[in-house]
């Protein structure tokens, strides 16, 4: 039986691409913080600690075990969950589910990376331990060398993206100029967000196109950043949560899918039966199901607000349309017409998004955050216009196959 | 097509590495800074008085932030609390090695913190080796400001 | 106007690595079967007897539905390009592998133009990625019939399977 629970508190770290005045234990304990203070609780009010990051990108295996006195683990159970790129998102539902379940009547879920540990450029530290098996693999039946960096290094240089992109291009008529328009909108609303990290102040489509690019469609405007940073979430159940907080995000819905590898190769180089990559149907359940559980049954009417897993332009029109909130083949004209600014009819992912901000362990928390602090009022300059009664909260990851949908609103089931 | 069942033995190469340089945050640097000058720095909590050897910025005790105020220097000299012997060590690229002569590890309880540590244990006769008795840091001749700066702990 | 900056004082680093090369890690004989399927110049895929779909490189189970894919078939040497990326002017520095540059080991040309490709041999329900060959960029487009370029002289490897070009009228 799910009980009510809501959102209290949210508390974050302003993400740059070094955060080297802090260890990654002090940068988690700054965003566990805010969220307490946020809250108006203390560390003695917390039940049970979820957290979560990518660990290999970090070089710390299994930091929650030296974290944990940084982040409040001694008296409390201590949860860890990692699954990909979907690690926020899972440790958002995660902190939901054990205080949903009755176990716990306040829990925190706290997910943070720290990219800058790594001496590798980007997010390659993490890649690399990743395919390592794969690729050994591969190699020992005589994988042609030149086909192996011509495929992974260069067609795929912004991972499965690019191809994903591709497929939505082909299909939906959307051209270059629309991601760039993405990639613009992102970055000036990031300008408006104290703890992003691209900020670009009143940044145009046209910037973006100067850059150089990467692999057609992709442009270096259009990539994420790969940023330190760290976000946290205090969860409470109804009663506390009603009387500590004015105006709670509660949870009315949440869903996970995982499909099958969806990504290039699957484990011990086999294929995968994903012929599109763009088709994302774990995107198309998972949407279904948190909507079905929150009593959606309109969602182009009645989600006023969707903070989408993007770290590519593409992704914000691939999943927008998955999500049920535009008819397939048709989010780059809504986007196009302006209905996904912060003035919008569907603001979407006002807060920058992935695609200005992107400590992968944290990005997808930070959907569920920023989801909730529109329904709160409490954005501050990002705030949108208009009230948000419901939200939706994306995350996207694993092997291009895991989704973690969060449906947030103003007042409980 | 003959389907065939059975596992085959993959090995990576050793020449891959990831690199890492973690960054130590504040206290943490005031601790390594001080091993130059021979001070073994610790930090007291100000709410509940737990010391912790190293410093660290927050006290999972309490909860309460720390700064520099709050380092303390502690003597150097301590508590032996107990010990093991090591026969082998690890190469790191997934190999044992046998030490030719077996390393004592120590864990140590210095004087003024709450917290135990360990560190190698040299200078001392094995056969002596019991629970309570004092021990002190042998430090580096030459200083610079990092974990080297301490050599072994040995006999008092 | 640019991106805002944040100027943060550092702290001391330790270093440190980790070798994600020592492990020796177990693998099923998929890729044999595969590969000596090659030396004989044909494409092997597995086959799911409960949903019918058939993957090429061969796996154990079937990803949607969890039967195991023991089934064996042989897959056409034409197909379809499903997906196409076209690489910018190949240059030095940019696509190192192992502390290594392809560029100077002559794997890759400078200034050469590299066209991955997914392709949909016929009868699979999976993409190969492999590269496009004996075409120019502006040739290119999704829904191509293309066949495979074969070794010279295949011994059993995944390099026996050069990649695939288009099929021209004559």
């Amino acid at each position: 039986m799910f009980r009510n629970c809501a959102i209290i508190g949210c508390g974050q770290t302003k993400h740059t691409s070094r955060r080297r005045d802090v260890s990654v234990a002090e940068l988690a304990q700054q965003a566990v913080q805010a969220a307490l203070d946020d809250a108006g609780i203390t560390m003695k009010d917390v039940g049970c600690v979820v957290s979560g990051n990518m660990q290999g990108f970090g070089g710390v295996a299994q930091p929650e075990q030296w974290l944990g006195d940084w982040i409040g683990c001694p008296g409390k159970p201590a949860i860890r969950i990692a699954t990909g790129g979907t690690t926020g998102g899972s440790v958002g539902q995660g902190a939901c589910y054990t205080v949903a379940s009755g176990m716990y009547d306040v829990s925190i879920g706290v997910a943070w990376e720290k990219h800058s540990d790594s001496k590798e450029a980007g997010a390659t530290t993490g890649l690399m331990h990743v395919g390592m098996g794969n690729l050994f693999h591969a190699l020992t039946y005589g994988l042609s060398l030149r086909n192996l960096i011509a495929t992974s290094a260069v067609g795929a240089a912004a991972g499965v993206a690019v191809y994903q992109a591709m497929f939505y291009m082909h299909r939906s008529g959307c051209k270059q100029e629309h991601l760039d328009m993405v990639a613009a909108k992102a970055r000036r609303n990031a300008a408006k967000n104290q703890y992003a990290h691209l900020q670009w102040p009143n940044c145009r489509p046209e910037d973006i196109a100067k850059t150089e690019t990467i692999a057609w469609p992709f442009r270096y405007g259009h990539v994420c950043p790969a940023s330190d940073g760290a976000s946290c979430i205090v969860v409470a159940e109804e009663k506390t949560a009603k009387r500590l907080c004015k105006q709670p995000a509660w949870f009315l819905g949440l869903a996970s899918y995982s499909d099958e590898e969806n990504q290039l190769q699957s484990e011990n180089f086999g294929g995968v039966g994903v012929i599109d990559p763009s088709e994302q149907m774990g995107c198309r359940v998972s949407a279904k199901k948190a909507y079905a559980m929150a009593g959606i049954t309109d969602p182009q009417k009645e989600i006023d607000l969707a903070e989408i897993y993007q770290p590519f332009p593409s992704q914000e029109l691939i999943f927008s349309e998955r999500l049920g909130l535009f008819d397939d083949g048709t989010a780059w004209r809504h986007m196009e017409k302006g209905e996904t600014d912060i003035n919008g009819r569907l603001p979407i992912s006002v807060s920058g998004g992935v695609n200005a901000t992107n400590a992968i362990g944290s990005s997808a928390l930070q959907r569920i955050l920023e989801a909730a602090l529109q329904i709160q009022g409490k954005a501050g300059e990002h705030q949108v216009p208009k009230k948000v009664r419901k939200a939706v909260a994306h995350g996207w990851g694993g092997v291009t196959n895991y989704i973690t949908c969060t449906v947030l609103g103003d007042s409980p089931r | 097509m003959e389907k065939k069942s059975g596992v085959i033995v993959v090995n990576g190469l050793p020449i891959v590495q990831a690199q890492f340089n973690w960054s130590v945050g504040f206290q943490m640097q005031n601790f390594l800074k001080a091993l130059a000058n021979k001070k073994f720095l610790a930090s007291k909590c100000p709410e509940c008085a737990y010391v912790y050897a190293p410093p660290r910025n927050t006290c999972s005790k309490c909860y309460k932030k720390m700064e520099e105020k709050d380092l303390v220097e502690l003597s150097g000299k301590g508590m032996l609390a107990g010990w093991t012997t090591a026969y082998v060590e690890l190469d790191g690229k997934g190999n044992f090695v046998d030490l030719k002569k077996p390393k004592l590890i120590a864990a140590v309880k210095l004087e003024g913190a709450n917290s135990t540590l360990f560190m190698p244990l040299e200078d001392i006769d094995s056969k002596k080796l019991k629970v309570g008795m004092a021990v002190a840091i042998e430090w580096s001749p030459e200083t610079k400001g990092g974990w080297k700066d301490i050599k072994y702990l040995r006999a008092v | 106007m640019a991106y805002l900056k944040d100027e943060r004082p550092e702290t001391m680093m330790v270093e440190g690595d980790w070798q994600v090369g020592a492990y020796r890690w177990k693998a099923p004989r998929l890729l044999e079967e595969f590969s000596a399927g090659l030396k004989e110049k044909k494409i092997i895929g597995s086959m799911c007897m409960g949903c019918g779909k058939v993957i090429t490189q061969p796996r154990h189970l079937c990803g949607r539905c969890h039967r195991r894919m023991d089934e064996r078939c042989v897959l056409s040497d034409w197909g379809t390009i499903t997906c196409f990326v076209i690489s910018p002017k190949v240059e030095k520095g940019k696509y190192k592998l192992f502390g290594m540059d392809p560029v100077d080991t002559g794997t890759l040309k400078l200034g050469e133009i590299l066209i991955p490709v997914f392709v949909r041999f016929d009868g699979a329900d999976s993409n190969i990625n492999c590269l496009l060959l004996n075409a120019k960029p502006e040739e290119v487009s999704i829904g191509m019939r293309v066949k495979v370029v074969w070794a010279k002289e295949p011994k059993g490897q995944m390099a026996d399977l050069e990649g695939v070009e288009p099929i021209r009228e004559k």
